[in-house]
């Protein structure tokens, strides 16, 4: 393989328990981490080393599954298995808690903040995406609650650039929302994994969609334009990524820099493929670029790209540890 | 098994579409016999369980079955309450009763059919005939089914706004001592009161409004006033609702809704807008070929054969009548046009009342989930301006009703809905404190039964449903 991923730093991030889910903050200079000990860790590199800089306790009773910062950087957004949503707000080096979202029936499995950063999007093990507001006063009001699937929600994640949503479902389906005449209203469900869809990513324009699932594959969805001139949107499976992962694909990521698609599994491996950009835009052709076979001593949860500094890649595993890794074409 | 329910309540739903026999965790109370302690049980061959004595004698033992009432007190799963709900409350129920009323002369039942405004706006859409016609002729189609009695809970719903009015002025005038007197929230939804009880208990109970909805004042004076003056058992009437919402099912299932000395519920079935549509289709009948019926005019809110309704929103007109009362009660302020300005979207409104730039009244109507939760959660948080919301579950408020007849194939919900509200519009409404029948009511039934009974008769009371914690209910 010319491409290679090589191990810059390994930090013990959650020691005993789970590191869930690892998330660059926009200007690429820190790293939040969650785990299973209820905490929120944010990480800053000093050096050749990643320093813990500061440990946000207290603000959840259970599991933090997911963290999210806001566009802007000072706001990070904590999902929790005690179907709470904290939102935190940087005051100099720390974070103080700014509100609790409450509503969820149970588990909350994800956050996440629109481009604007005047939304956020939550879903739950409750069958659930709500789409909340934010307005100057930090108060933040539900906009909607939609219930397009019938299982679990695992993941929610907005288009780059518009004000689109879309969230993956333990009932193996993926669904896209758009606000429609003053309600949000699921425009397309995406039916192909055959298993629970764990996590998905927008590439860098938004016209397509990575999927990871249970089924051990990666899914690439596009965007066609919709024939039948309904207003519907139109999604289709132009790429599947199979026979690589030997178990769950829990995560996915799109680098916006670089094009690279990192996978996260349960294999404990973490894998870097990369597009033949010569082919039919329509019919992509992905090929293995990097693979870490026991990248963790554990499952692998999530893979994260740096946003500013191409091939800079962050992983996090069952095992309580944060991988940092750099991704170079060679 | 698609729900029917309100998202309000599917939401409250801590598991998925199950039947209380595939996964019901409501431990059942079994009565405890004393005697031998030992003895075995038998599965017969057509599934029945037989308890073996050791001396050879057999019993059959009794089925655990899990009542409707077990599911409304259980924070367990609320969908399992449907299957149990079809099964006690649909229109074959009332084709059953009907059917033994024309066997038997001995055992014959009064059949009373309550129907609101909202269904018959619904059946008027589908059939393309004003309200009041739709309602004269569904008259003929009721009674040609041998009902006895077609009334309109518009009628009722006189005495619910009238109730809401006073209760909010008494409220009002205790919020300095009671800081859980106001806002008050409306009671009507039964989705609403559903989720209040199971997901936020004392924290939210208290400030809703205790007035009975139409439904259940109507169930006051048919099982009431009525059997009292028809002298009648209570339980010699088979009192049916015809309701826009499947919801309402649950509301005439609540234990205080339950005449324990006369044994019989209030309103003993409910059936929906489109139930009824279903019924026209399986006696091959259209209202648009029925001759219309004269109106029951004991318990309707008529003038001459054209049916009355209120004013304000189509769930009812609460906000209005309150605030309208509010006004000049509390201010001495006539108000004649509201003025409802729209907050967050369509489904949040606001309407105040302002005096030298002073706001004296606060009024809001909150309708579907997510409005109620930006509610309930300003009500936590001790943030809400409001002085009386009026809260519906469904988008759009009653008209709007899970159980409302369906758009025909190739049409569309959103023209159907601007529909049923024109027809709904139509209807004159006069002020409830014009209505001289329910004054005369007030005056000769609920004055003679003394203070004491009247509440009853035209309040209700709200329970918070404990969180069960035994474990069972824990899924991964």
């Amino acid at each position: 393989m010319k491409e290679a991923l090589s191990l810059l730093k390994r930090i013990s991030a959650h020691p005993d328990s789970r590191c869930w889910f690892v998330s660059w903050s926009p200007s690429g200079t820190l790293l939040a981490s969650c785990g299973g000990d209820k905490a929120i860790r944010i990480w800053g590199r000093e050096g050749d080393s990643w320093i813990c800089k500061s440990v946000l306790q207290d603000g959840h009773q259970r599991t933090v599954r997911k963290v999210a910062w806001s566009p802007c950087g000072n706001y990070l957004a904590s999902a929790s298995f005690d179907a709470t949503t904290c939102i935190w707000k940087k005051k100099e080096d720390d974070f103080e808690s700014l509100t609790v979202l409450e509503g969820h029936e149970n588990e909350v499995k994800c956050v996440a903040w629109a481009p604007s950063g005047n939304l956020l999007a939550t879903c739950s093990r409750d069958k659930s995406v709500w789409v909340w507001e934010v307005d100057e006063e930090d108060e933040y009001e539900c906009v909607t609650v939609v219930n397009s699937h019938t299982q679990d929600v695992k993941h929610v994640v907005w288009h780059p650039t518009q004000e689109l949503l879309a969230s993956a479902s333990y009932d193996n389906t993926i669904c896209i929302y758009k606000e429609e005449d003053d309600d949000w209203e699921c425009r397309a469900t995406l039916q192909g994994h055959t298993s629970t869809v764990w996590s998905l990513s927008f590439d860098a324009t938004g016209n397509r969609l990575a999927s990871c699932s249970d089924d051990r594959t990666v899914k690439i969805w596009k965007e066609f334009p919709n024939e039948s001139g309904q207003s519907d949107l139109s999604w289709m499976c132009v790429c599947t990524l199979t026979g690589y992962h030997g178990r769950t694909v829990y995560d996915v990521a799109w680098c916006r820099l670089t094009g690279a698609l990192a996978t996260a599994c349960g294999d404990d491996a973490v894998r870097v493929f990369k597009e033949d950009t010569s082919g039919d835009p329509d019919q992509p052709v992905f090929s293995l670029a990097a693979q870490v076979n026991k990248a963790h001593s554990q499952d692998v949860n999530c893979v994260a790209w740096n946003p500013k500094e191409p091939g800079l890649l962050a992983s996090c595993s069952d095992n309580g540890e944060i991988a940092i890794w750099r991704f170079q074409e060679q | 098994m698609a729900s029917h329910f309100s998202g309000v309540l599917q939401l409250t739903d801590l598991d998925d579409f199950i039947t209380p026999s595939q996964e019901c965790v409501k431990p059942v109370k079994v009565e405890k016999k004393h005697g031998k302690s030992v003895a075995k049980i038998q599965i017969e061959d057509d599934g029945s369980y037989v308890q073996v004595n050791q001396d050879g004698g057999k019993k059959k033992l009794e089925k655990a079955k899990i009542s409707l009432n077990d599911c409304l007190a259980c924070s367990g799963c609320i969908t399992s309450a449907e299957s149990v709900l079809i099964t006690q409350q649909s229109h074959e129920e009332l084709f059953k009763v009907l059917q033994k009323n024309k066997a038997s002369t001995t055992e014959q039942k009064v059949v009373v059919v309550s129907v609101s405004p909202q269904s018959r706006a619904s059946l008027a859409a589908h059939y393309g005939l004003s309200s009041s016609e739709a309602g004269r002729r569904l008259t003929s189609f009721f009674k040609g089914l041998g009902v006895h009695h077609v009334f309109d809970t518009s009628f009722s719903r006189t005495f619910s706004l009238l109730e809401s009015q006073r209760e909010f002025v008494k409220r009002f005038q205790r919020k300095d001592q009671d800081n859980k007197a106001l806002p008050m929230l409306t009671s009507a939804c039964p989705g609403w009161i559903c989720y209040a009880e199971k997901t936020h208990g004392e924290l939210i109970l208290p400030y809703i409004s205790t007035t009975r909805s139409p439904q259940q004042m109507m169930g006051s004076l048919v099982k009431g006033f009525f059997a009292e003056q028809q002298g009648l058992h209570p339980q010699q009437i088979y009192h049916v609702a015809v309701m826009p919402c499947f919801d309402k099912k649950l509301e005439a299932s609540r234990s205080d809704f339950y005449l324990n000395k006369a044994e019989t519920r209030e309103v003993d079935c409910v059936i929906t807008s489109g139930e009824v549509q279903k019924m026209l289709e399986e006696q091959n009948v259209s209202l648009n070929h029925l001759e219309p019926a004269a109106l029951d005019t004991l318990f309707s809110n008529v003038c001459g054969d054209e049916f009355l309704s209120h004013a304000g929103s189509g769930s009812g007109g609460y906000l209005h009548h309150v605030f309208t009362y509010a006004a000049k009660q509390l201010f001495g302020e006539e108000v004649k046009d509201l003025t409802y300005k729209t907050m967050r979207n369509k489904d949040f409104q606001e309407v105040t009342l302002e005096k030298d730039g002073v706001v004296l009244l606060c009024f809001a109507s909150t309708y579907g989930f997510r409005n109620i939760q930006n509610l309930v959660q300003k009500l936590k948080r001790g943030k809400s301006p409001y002085h009386f919301v009026e809260v519906m579950a469904c988008p759009s408020g009653c008209l709007n009703g899970g159980g409302q007849v369906k758009p025909e194939a190739g049409h569309n919900q959103k023209e159907l809905l601007q529909k049923v509200e024109e027809l709904y519009k139509e209807e004159r409404s006069p002020l409830p404190e014009d209505n001289l029948q329910v004054a005369e009511l007030y005056q000769s039934w609920l004055h003679s039964v003394g203070e004491e009974r009247a509440k009853e008769l035209l309040h209700t009371k709200y329970h918070a449903v404990e969180k069960m914690t035994n474990g069972l209910t824990m899924k991964w």
